[in-house]
């Protein structure tokens, strides 16, 4: 029995577009469970990342309620949803967003220092976390803008996950990195979700689809279906077919 | 051109907020501009206008005598001189007298005319600028109605002499040259029946006034001198009275050019925060549009164009706000008139000065369109191609300050300041500032303590001598008068103050100033420099009548009294501006070694309860004809002391205003500029779980090093100069040397709520980081 996470009833979204009312999300019943790795995918405007959002606390539901464990995210002030992505979310973003003025480690303690303030424990971390995503200690006083896109992003997932949140969000994490950096990555995320990390991580690329073990598909702000592909397998083809009929079913 | 102008409306619409501060910070600077100008042009002209209209005397010469025979040497005096061009003789009443005035008294040496006489006098005219229906009465200088604080049809008591009697005020008049108690006399006209009435009393001495234009008014001063002299050594027992153009035409002044200093300061100060505002505005705005501005160099526009679309932006905006400002003056004027008029007596119509008006446009547009061309040079290096790939650079790589890691610092501070280091612009902005400001608190903490709070400081370097009572009384009676109030217990301290006239021999006339010693002297800050007289042969002098004649402690001059001249070596220089600089100081032996007195002055301190009024009524009864007059000098310092303080207490809330209001502009655009350049951090700090409070906290307070730190450097520097400063503001009225004491208390919290309100502003301005959500970000919105 999965351990629920993050669950949504009726969530929905609207936008308004020059007078007329665009709904993005419609009525969305959801649960996300604790050690998944789940991939939200969808074709463009499908409202993959507006759904990203609402769940992660970056945007507010027009309609719905998001529960996290016995807290209703809905209707918090910004500043309470700030509170909530400090204590309990990591995020990776396809654009990375790293500080510019601001050293790699830096980039990372200003947010572990948010919520932790044992300088001595949240340092030991994130060395740990360095080590395990390959950044050599002579990069860490390096500025963002001094770093290749694969660095780059590998910084940004240990300051995603410097408070060891419970949900890491990434948002087409390899969007903007060439297909070596990529599937670096990848590897990285998968690793961490090995170690019990749960991830939601929305793409429109079937090679990083592959990484997750719940799939879920979007369409006009519906849930669509959904495919679970069990744990990751490297090179197994058998769950690359498997995911490859559930997609073209979807319509993909 | 057209393309310029295409460039700068579109920053014009892009920057709105941006350009209204700049209007603002602009228009205040050309407000106080123009202000200035008006003052210090054509505001002093007036007087010339004035004494012009009025034909007035340029030496006047008040004497306790008439007769043929005094007239026929007078006349014979002046017909010698060839440098007297037109005089006339007038019989009026010379004496001492007061009246209540604005919480105080007025006590100065009023030349009493009849109605008739004094508007029929073919030099040195007198004109009624107001009139009412009162039949019998008396006219007061219109310096005593501005502000409404004596009317016609007011009955006022007016003592002159040793009596009070009660007039109607039947209106005011101007006169150019005894208009106001600062101008060594003032005039009082009466109705023919209480001219009349006045000549019945005893105690008044029929008087000649003496009114003399000369064919040259820059030597008004030394025909005074020797008028005076030849007067004095025909008739060394006759009382004189006299002022000059020079001194005249400066006094009547004094407040104009206390206003009209503080007001360039401040014109030059906003200005230049101003200017250092622009600047940093241009090279910010060259950061953040370096990738439109390599597209426009790309599609085919050239540097100047491009310099040229920014100059033409700023310089518009200066236009506007300069005429802005200039209309604000003419605004404000009318005010500052009312409070002017109140010290110099003289009507002034406000009207428009072409002179300052195109001065103002000019320095304004001027030097905001030469720091915009300076700022804006370095788009001539920019190559397109580096600008469209680059973009903006923000940071340096050079050093990360304040790392996270090694730092003790809270988290929030460790951010800001991290904010702070990377933004030197706005740090010098900042800064130059705060020093700016620091200097302008520590100035009007200098005015709040010794102007508005206690007065003493400014009275005692402006007047000199200050005591409770001053009774003049014939020297004959000296010795009983002298054992009656030793032997009064309500007597603290007594001690002769008396002045006379001496000359300077190639000089000019100035005013003597005797005592037997002068350790008993309640003001000892007098003698600025050396020492006061000992001897009979010694001499303190003013320092700034010192200064123009090239006079050193130990040199030796020649003075004249009572037609006997005498060799005195100059041990000191005193400073007072009572007679603007044109005083000297011996001891009573030293001066009866060319003159004898025939009054004295004794300066009276009383104990602390002791009514002043009755106390003086009780000596003036006991003495009777042998006192001449009793002036309280807390009264008098009250009432004229009083306008000084309305003045500067305007001053200084005018002046804690505008440093609010600078602060507060300078503040816009700063924090306008970092929430424009940071917004995306703003962005991924929100999308990390910094709560809006947080970050509008860091931004708060990445400005406050700045603020601070100059604001101390600014009030510990002010602190050291603010008074040769003040003394360089007070120079025309004699003051060299200023020992004001610096309230180092109030100066210091009134930074500190600078800073805090700094704080507070920059907090607010910030409030606009709850617009930025991080789904923006995300959504490139």
């Amino acid at each position: 029995m999965k351990e629920g996470l993050l669950k949504t009833e009726n969530l929905s979204k609207s936008f308004s577009n020059g007078g007329t009312l665009q709904h993005v999300l419609k009525n969305i019943d959801l649960e996300l469970y604790r050690g998944d790795f789940t991939v939200i995918m969808g074709a463009s405007g499908a409202g993959k990342s507006t759904l990203l959002y609402a769940l992660s606390g970056m945007d507010t539901p027009t309609l719905g309620t998001i529960t996290f464990g016995n807290e209703v995210l809905s209707g918090r002030s910004s500043d309470g949803l700030a509170v909530f992505r400090r204590r309990h979310c990591g995020f990776v973003f396809q654009q990375i967003y790293l500080i510019d003025g601001m050293s790699v480690m830096d980039n990372v303690l200003a947010a572990g220092l948010l919520v932790n303030r044992n300088k001595k424990a949240l340092l030991k971390r994130a060395r740990e976390l360095f080590f395990k995503v390959d950044i050599p200690e002579e990069t860490w006083g390096k500025f963002p803008a001094q770093l290749s896109g694969g660095e780059a992003q590998r910084v940004g997932i240990v300051r995603a996950l410097i408070n060891s949140p419970e949900i890491l969000f990434a948002d087409e994490p390899t969007g903007a990195l060439n297909s070596k950096t990529g599937l670096d990555v990848l590897d990285t995320l998968t690793a961490f979700h090995e170690q019990g990390q749960s991830v939601v991580m929305v793409t429109h690329d079937m090679r990083s689809a592959r990484r997750g073990n719940r799939i879920l598909y979007l369409k006009d702000g519906t849930v669509l279906g959904e495919c679970n592909l069990g744990p990751y397998v490297h090179g197994s083809e058998e769950r690359h077919r498997k995911l490859r009929s559930f997609l073209a079913e979807m319509g993909w | 051109m057209q393309k310029s102008i295409r460039i700068a409306c579109a920053n014009f619409r892009r920057a709105k907020g941006q350009t209204v501060a700049i209007i603002l910070l602009v228009l205040l600077g050309a407000m106080m501009l123009n202000l200035w100008l008006m003052l210090s042009t054509d505001y002093k002209q007036n007087f010339e206008r004035c004494h012009d209209r009025l034909n007035g005397e340029h030496v006047t010469l008040a004497l306790n005598g008439d007769g043929e025979e005094l007239r026929d040497f007078l006349s014979g005096v002046l017909e010698e001189d060839e440098r007297t061009a037109q005089y006339c003789m007038d019989d009026g009443f010379f004496m001492v007298g007061s009246f209540a005035y604005h919480g105080g008294e007025v006590n100065t040496e009023f030349m009493i005319l009849d109605k008739e006489t004094a508007l029929g006098r073919p030099v040195g005219a007198i004109e009624l600028v107001e009139e009412g229906e009162e039949e019998s009465g008396v006219y007061l200088p219109m310096l005593y109605s501005s502000d409404g604080r004596i009317s016609v049809g007011e009955t006022i008591e007016i003592t002159i002499g040793n009596q009070t009697k009660s007039y109607l005020v039947c209106g005011f008049l101007n006169s150019a040259m005894a208009g106001s108690h600062n101008c060594s006399m003032s005039a009082l006209v009466f109705t023919k029946d209480q001219y009349e009435e006045l000549k019945k009393q005893d105690s008044l001495l029929p008087s000649t006034l003496v009114s003399v234009r000369i064919h040259d008014k820059t030597e008004s001063q030394e025909f005074e001198a020797d008028f005076k002299e030849a007067v004095s050594a025909r008739y060394p027992e006759i009382q004189t009275q006299s002022n000059s153009y020079k001194l005249v035409s400066s006094s009547r002044y004094i407040s104009q050019m206390i206003c009209s200093g503080i007001m360039s300061a401040m014109a030059f100060l906003t200005t230049l925060i101003a200017l250092v505002v622009i600047a940093s505005n241009v090279v910010h705005y060259i950061q953040e549009n370096m990738k439109n501005l390599g597209a426009l160099k790309a599609v085919g526009y050239e540097s100047r164009q491009i310099i040229g679309a920014l100059l033409f932006q700023f310089s518009s905006i200066a236009l506007v706000a300069a005429l802005i400002g200039i209309g604000l003056s003419y605004g404000l004027f009318p005010a500052i008139n009312v409070m002017m008029i109140s010290q110099t007596g003289i009507p002034y119509d406000v009207r428009f000065l072409p002179l300052p008006f195109f001065l103002t446009l000019f320095c304004s547009v001027g030097t905001v369109s030469l720091t915009v061309g300076i700022a804006a040079w370095r788009i001539r290096k920019i190559e397109p191609i580096t600008a469209l790939r680059e973009g903006i650079r923000t940071h340096s790589f050079r050093k990360n300050h304040a790392p996270l890691d090694k730092t003790g610092l809270p988290l929030h501070l460790a951010l800001s300041l991290k904010t702070t280091f990377s933004g030197v612009k706005q740090n010098v902005t900042m800064c130059i500032t705060m020093l700016v400001l620091s200097l302008i608190i520590t100035f009007s903490g200098l005015m709040v303590e010794n102007v508005i709070v206690d007065m003493d400081p400014f009275i005692n370097m402006v007047v000199g001598e200050m005591a409770d009572s001053c009774i003049n009384i014939k020297t004959e009676a000296e010795e009983e008068f002298l054992q009656r109030m030793r032997a009064d217990g309500r007597v603290e301290k007594i001690y002769l103050y008396h002045t006379e006239n001496a000359v300077h021999v190639g000089g000019i006339g100035l005013m003597a100033t005797m005592t037997e010693d002068f350790a008993d002297v309640n003001n000892q800050a007098v003698c600025i420099e050396g020492r006061y007289p000992k001897y009979d042969n010694e001499i303190v002098i003013a320092v700034k009548y010192a200064r123009e004649r090239n006079l050193h402690i130990g040199d030796e001059i020649v003075m004249a009294a009572g037609g006997k001249e005498m060799k005195y070596l100059i041990c000191g220089y005193t400073q007072i501006s009572n007679n603007l600089g044109r005083d000297c100081m011996f001891t009573r032996s030293g001066y009866e070694r060319m003159g004898s007195i025939q009054n004295a002055s004794y300066y009276i301190n009383l104990a602390e309860d002791v009514d002043i009024e009755a106390f003086q009524e009780e000596v003036g009864e006991w003495m009777g004809e042998r006192m001449n007059t009793a002036v309280n000098i807390q009264e008098v310092i009250k009432g004229t002391g009083s306008v000084y303080v309305s003045l500067m207490r305007v001053i200084v809330v005018a002046i804690l205003i505008l440093s609010g209001a600078i602060v507060l502009f300078v503040l816009y655009l700063l924090v306008r500029g970092m929430l424009s350049r940071k917004k995306r951090e703003y962005g991924i700090l929100k999308a990390l779980g910094f709560t809006t409070g947080q970050l509008i906290l860091q931004t708060a307070l990445s400005f406050m090093p700045a603020v601070t730190l100059s604001m101390i450097v600014g009030l510990v520097l002010s602190i050291q100069v603010i008074n040769p400063l003040t003394a360089l503001f007070l120079r025309g009225i004699g003051i060299v040397k200023c020992t004001f004491q610096v309230p180092v208390g109030f100066t210091a919290a009134a930074g500190a709520a600078l800073c805090l309100f700094a704080f507070l502003i920059a907090s607010l301005l910030s409030l606009k980081i709850r617009k930025i959500t991080p789904k923006e970000l995300l959504t490139g919105e």
